[in-house]
């Protein structure tokens, strides 16, 4: 144990001592060698460099190393303090004597040592100004290496003044123990003509089974590539015309003298905010650049003096080729064609340039575009014994690049370029032959070729198939073509095999065929003339299909029993002839020609079988045809005809027929020339081998119309109560349909009045009368009021509609019973009155005279006295007791030679008296009145007016007969005379024209005696009411009136304030009751 | 003046005159046009300050009042012809900068090159009637000019337009106005 801790404290001591002398090694005694070091830059020899004192500097130095005890140690002198040494496996042993010093030992391991790579050195640093790209190239000096090893280049770029580090990559590399060249490319986001910059490069080698310390190499010299503002004199924009794609970010600068100052730098129309990236450079920076237009955009640097500037060009890159198809028109040329695609936007030199390679043979055909967006086309030869191409369409632009392929057979691509020179030869009427010339190589094909043959009312196909050759022609033939007439033909090809596409077609050409007799006879009809005499052939004109010509005649036969009647040649265009028969019949051929020849003849009978009880139907079209039917007719064997005849008015009939066969029950007969509105009549005819039966007629119209005219019609009878109407049958044209019904319409009405249709009038009194039964012609309207204006109106219906209205007025006779009732009872009436007003009187007529005629006359009761005596003596109106305060100033003495008024109704109510001025009668007892008195006792005498509309209402005037206080009598058989004033008595103050009260028959006598009267009443007698109703004394009390004169007058007062209203009557409105107008009409009727 | 003397060489010289105001009016107008659509086009400033352009004639002579006819003629035909050029150099850069696109500018340039080189023969024919020798147009033509850049043509071609059009106007009043000496003829027909 003690033993054991005796070897453990001699073993500490040793190691303590190898540690001091280890020490002693690497720090030694002062002037000894140390701070050995050793650096390997290639991992197979090292660099060791030590330190000496001043003294051992001078003199040789003994350098002895081993790297184990079994190899003999190796020594040299240097002077240097370096050496280089292979590099141990583990450690090596280095004595180090220099002159003067001590040997000094020092143990290196290989932890020791470290790995410091070779500086490396830019071979080369090229810019690439266009592309702004700096490509740098160095060498990885791998074959120093023993064996191969990962490298790392870390790449400093940097610009500007003073520098800024713009980039730093690393690139890896490995080193294959040879010297490679590397390159590295970098693409500046800014022009390298801006500014310099400048690129250095340093290396790390990752040596992984080296165990000492491994560091960066230390950086390359720097390369520049200086900009151009490091050139004297130098400027411009930059970078110049570049080309870019949309939406790039883009750096442009301005370089310029030192001196000059920018104002401002655009893109396009807008300012950038610059940056400096020198004394003389500046520049901006353009995000997401939008497309250009076809002349770039404008970058300007102005400056104070001068405009710099660029244009940059902002395009697409190409699209990709779409739809690349390729063929051959002629296996000459191969035919490639493609969409573009998307514009690229650029333009001119820039453009998209597309080119043509085809891989198997290897060849290239750059191709020439032209068009901006229509499909572009690129030729390649046919190459000999060559079927299949590999084609790639490649495209680019200075943007981009795009390629589009395509594998094609081109004996299965074939499109025929177009026929030409297509003739035709006819070889007859219904046959022609076509040539045509093909350019092209077809002769390992067939063709396939479709003649097109076209007239006017057909077009049909024909394929024709034929081996092809070379730039040939080529013929086929075309038949079963219709003679006389105009076709077009026209052609083109395809390949037969491998059907691809066809060529275009040819240029048509035009051939009308020749003539040919007619196909058929014509559609024949005949009828019996009129007389029965003639027969009158019809023919319908055959087709341009049938007629395979132009028709120029038409030859009409009449045999009976093989013997030839009658022959006749018609020319066109008519389409009938008349054949004289008399009362026999015949078989009649007609058959048609051309300048081919003739037809085959067409044949019908002239006979017509009885027929009976033939009816007559209607019918009207439904839809576009004009149904008839009939019930099946078995002896009919032969078929059936329809025959109509067209007619539009005064045109003679123009026959039509359609023929039908025996099974046929119902037709709808169908013309363009039927009208709507006109009547057709139809006649269904059987056939019967011994001739033609009519079997039944039919009236149609293709559509119904309304009436043109409603009836004529006539009031053939007029009582108090009803009138009898007649009308006549309306014209057949003017029907436009069948009649349904006849209605009528009446009403009251005045002819002058304006009135709506009575029919849609709404009134309610009016009375219609509808006659169904179609036979009738009159029609008798009852329960109408006498002596009344009616308007009738008549209208015809049919299912088209209704006519328009025919009317009258109509005035119905006076009822001859209620005039003498009406005029009985107020007579009646009046005589009652005046009965019992006599009877009154008499009884009473102590109390009367007791009261009104007292033995002593009270004078206060003077003028009841005299109302007494008017009652007495029977006024007829009832006068107010108006006691009016006017003393009498004297006395009138009258002489009257007239009875008591009598005051008749038919007086007062005359309108002669209210139209006319009396010309006699009145003045004739106006001579006899004496005036003495100028305000006498006023009686008012009220006449209201009847009960009318006028607008006058009712007028109050005051009559007065100065002499008797009676109104005057006037009987009405009395006619006044015109002369009135000449013959009038003493009138104070004036004579009041007459004619001023007059309505009509204004004579000059009387406006010359206008003119002489004298004194005229302050009013304008024109004015005054001339349709005041009054009594027969009316006339009489105006010319009493008139020889008052004075306004203050009593009894004027009513005219010399006229309504205002009666001024507007024209005429005066006779509202009063006549006892004439019982007897009197209407003016109108 | 030899030819002055012949009544039909005056009559000549004025019908020649006439007829050279109209193509020098009509040209103006069509470079004035030619200028606004030039100028849209190419996406440039009405306002752009265009350096003097190599090889283009200037219009704004001092004293070109105190020239003689012939002298005008003689200048009036140099800057035609050197105009010409210029049209043709620009309006093939036109075709290789814009190919098919904006064919109607390549139209209007064409067209003024058209008028252009009529009125240089107009001018030839003056200078003929005045029995002057027509100076030879260079047989090598002008030395090529430099590669310009895009930008650098489109001023350039900014240029040659607006100084055509001063040159339009001056050869209108040069022919238009009474020549100092003469009083009666064209200015530009008169010779010393």
């Amino acid at each position: 144990m003690w033993k054991n801790s005796s070897l453990r404290c001699l073993l500490a001591l040793a190691i303590l001592c190898l540690r001091s002398l280890i020490y002693s090694q690497e720090i030694g005694s002062l002037g000894d060698p140390q701070n050995l070091k050793c650096v390997t830059h290639n991992l197979q020899k090292m660099l060791c460099t030590w330190d000496v004192s001043s003294r051992g500097r001078r003199g040789q130095t003994d350098f002895c190393y081993t790297t184990n005890d079994l190899t003999p140690q190796v020594c040299f002198k240097t002077k240097e303090r370096r050496v280089e040494i292979p590099i141990p496996e583990s450690s090596i042993t280095v004595t180090i004597k220099s002159s003067g010093t001590a040997t000094k030992e020092f143990v290196i391991h290989q932890k020791d040592i470290s790995f410091v790579p070779i500086t490396p050195h830019i071979l080369s640093l090229m810019p690439d100004f266009p592309t702004s790209t700096l490509n740098l190239k160095w060498s990885d000096n791998g074959s120093v290496f023993p064996y191969g090893l990962d490298a790392l280049w870390q790449i400093q770029i940097l610009r500007k003044e003073p520098m800024e580090v713009v980039t730093q990559v690393t690139y890896y590399s490995k080193l294959t123990h040879e010297d490679v060249i590397l390159s590295w490319n970098w693409t500046s986001d800014m022009p390298l003509e801006c500014t310099s910059h400048y690129v250095k490069i340093r290396c790390y080698i990752n040596a992984t089974q080296f165990v000492g310390s491994k560091d960066w190499s230390d950086w390359s010299p720097t390369e520049v590539i200086p900009g151009k503002d490091t050139e004297p004199g130098e400027s411009g924009v930059f970078p110049l015309d570049p080309v870019v794609a949309v939406g790039s970010d883009l750096t442009f600068c301005c370089v310029h003298e030192e001196d000059q100052r920018i104002t401002n730098m655009t893109y396009g129309s807008k300012s950038y905010t610059m940056m400096q990236l020198s004394s003389r450079s500046h520049a901006i920076r353009v995000l997401n650049a939008n497309v250009s237009n076809s002349s770039g955009t404008n970058v300007v640097c102005r400056l104070e003096n001068a405009w710099e500037g660029s244009v940059v060009f902002v395009g697409y890159a190409p699209d990709t080729p779409q739809n690349l198809s390729c063929e051959t028109p002629n296996f000459l040329i191969i035919k490639c064609t493609w969409k573009p695609g998307r514009p690229s936007g650029l333009y001119g030199e820039r453009r998209t340039k597309y080119s043509l390679f085809e891989r198997t043979s290897g060849r290239n055909v750059s191709c020439e575009v032209s068009g901006l967006n229509k499909d572009h086309v690129c030729d390649f030869p046919v190459l000999p014994a060559q079927k299949t191409y590999d084609f790639i369409l490649g495209v680019s632009n200075p943007i981009g690049q795009a390629k589009s392929s395509l594998l094609v057979d081109i004996t299965q691509r074939v499109h025929p370029k177009t026929p030409e020179k297509l003739t035709v030869t006819e070889n007859n009427s219904t046959s022609i032959q076509l040539r045509w010339f093909i350019n092209g190589s077809f002769a390992e094909i067939r063709l396939l070729c479709q003649l097109e043959i076209s007239s006017s009312h057909s077009e049909r196909k024909l394929n024709v198939s034929t081996p092809g050759r070379k730039s040939s022609t080529y013929t086929a033939q075309v038949n079963e073509l219709h003679p006389h007439t105009k076709y077009q033909f026209r052609v083109r090809c395809s390949d037969a095999d491998h059907f691809w596409r066809w060529s275009d077609w040819s240029r048509g050409v035009e051939q009308t065929t020749s003539e040919a007799p007619p196909a058929r006879g014509p559609d024949i009809w005949r009828e019996r003339s009129p007389s029965g005499e003639n027969v009158i052939v019809f023919w319908k004109p055959l087709s341009p299909s049938e007629s395979n010509g132009i028709i120029v005649s038409h030859e009409v036969s009449c045999y009976l029993l093989d013997m030839l009647l009658e022959h006749k040649v018609v020319l066109e265009p008519s389409n009938s002839t008349e054949i004289k028969l008399g009362k026999s019949d015949c078989v009649i051929s007609v058959v048609a020609r051309n300048n081919a020849g003739s037809s085959p003849p067409s044949r019908i009978t002239s006979v017509e079988l009885p027929s009976d009880n033939v009816t007559t139907d209607q019918a009207v079209a439904v839809g576009n045809g004009i149904n008839i039917s009939w019930d099946s007719y078995p002896n009919m064997t032969c078929g059936y005809i329809v025959k109509w005849c067209h007619s539009s008015g005064s045109e003679p009939c123009s026959v039509d027929w359609q023929k039908f066969p025996s099974n046929t029950t119902s037709v709808v007969i169908k013309s363009a020339l039927f009208k709507p509105g006109v009547r057709y009549n139809f006649s269904l005819y059987g056939c019967k081998s011994m001739g033609y039966q009519l079997l039944k007629n039919v009236t149609g119209y293709m559509k119904e119309l309304p009436p043109k005219t409603a009836p004529n019609f006539i009031v053939e009878e007029t009582s108090s109560d009803s009138i009898l109407v007649k009308w006549e049958d309306i014209p057949i044209e003017e029907c436009r349909g069948f009649f349904k019904r006849i209605s009528s319409f009446l009403c009251k009405g005045e002819k002058d009045a304006l009135k709506p249709r009575l029919s849609e009038s709404g009134n309610p009194e009016l009375k219609v009368n509808n006659i169904t039964d179609l036979t009738k012609k009159s029609m008798k309207i009852l329960d109408l009021q006498g002596k009344t204006s009616y308007q009738l109106e008549l209208q015809a219906y049919t299912a088209g509609g209704l006519s328009p209205p025919n009317s009258l007025y109509v005035v119905t006779k006076e009822d001859s019973v209620g005039l003498i009732i009406a005029i009985l009872i107020p007579v009646a009436v009046v005589v009652l009155l005046g009965v019992l007003a006599s009877i009154f009187c008499y009884r009473k007529r102590e109390w009367i005279k007791e009261t009104f005629y007292p033995e002593i006359p009270n004078p206060e009761n003077s003028k009841a006295l005299q109302f007494q005596r008017n009652i007495c003596e029977g006024n007829k109106t009832l006068k107010t007791l108006e006691m009016n305060p006017c003393t009498p100033n004297s006395v009138e003495v009258v002489e009257t030679q007239s009875t008591a008024p009598k005051i008749e109704d038919t007086e007062m109510m005359s309108p002669a008296a209210e139209t006319t001025v009396p010309e006699d009668g009145s003045e004739s007892e106006m001579e006899n009145h004496v005036v003495v008195s100028y305000c006498p006792p006023i009686i008012e005498e009220e006449i209201s007016n009847p009960p009318t509309d006028e607008p006058g209402g009712s007028s109050q005037v005051v009559y007065i007969d100065i002499q008797s206080m009676y109104q005057p009598q006037i009987k009405p058989e009395e006619e006044p005379e015109i002369d009135l004033v000449t013959t009038a008595g003493y009138k104070p103050q004036m004579q009041l024209s007459i004619s001023a009260l007059k309505i009509e028959g204004h004579s000059p006598v009387e406006e010359e005696l206008d003119k002489t009267a004298g004194y005229r009443p302050q009013a304008n007698t024109n004015a005054w009411n001339m349709g005041t109703p009054d009594s027969p004394g009316s006339v009489e009390s105006n010319n009493e009136n008139a020889s008052f004169g004075s306004p203050c007058s009593i009894n004027s007062r009513q005219f010399l304030l006229p309504p205002k209203d009666d001024e507007d009557s024209p005429k005066p409105i006779n509202t009063a009751w006549s006892f004439t107008h019982f007897f009197q009409n209407k003016p109108n009727d | 003046m030899a030819a002055a003397d012949s009544p039909s060489a005056a009559l000549r010289r004025r019908d020649l005159c006439s007829r050279g105001i109209r193509l020098a009016g009509k040209m103006r107008a069509d470079v004035v046009d030619l200028l606004d659509a030039y100028v849209e086009q190419q996406g440039l400033d009405a306002s752009a300050s265009v350096a003097a352009v190599e090889g283009v004639p200037l219009a704004a002579v001092e004293r070109w009042d105190e020239q003689t006819g012939t002298q005008r003629l003689l200048e009036n035909l140099a800057a035609y012809r050197a105009f010409r050029a210029l049209l043709a150099q620009m309006l093939e850069e036109q075709r290789e900068q814009l190919g098919e696109a904006d064919a109607g500018l390549g139209r209007a340039l064409a067209a003024v090159l058209l008028q252009v080189s009529a009125f240089a023969y107009h001018l030839e024919e003056l200078l003929r009637l005045e029995s002057r020798g027509i100076p030879g147009e260079e047989e090598d033509g002008p030395p090529p000019p430099p590669r310009l850049s895009r930008f650098e043509q489109k001023l350039r071609g900014l240029g040659v337009l607006r100084e055509l059009a001063h040159w339009a106007v001056r050869s209108e009043r040069q022919l238009a106005k009474p020549s100092p000496a003469s009083g009666a003829a064209p200015g530009l027909a008169e010779s010393p």
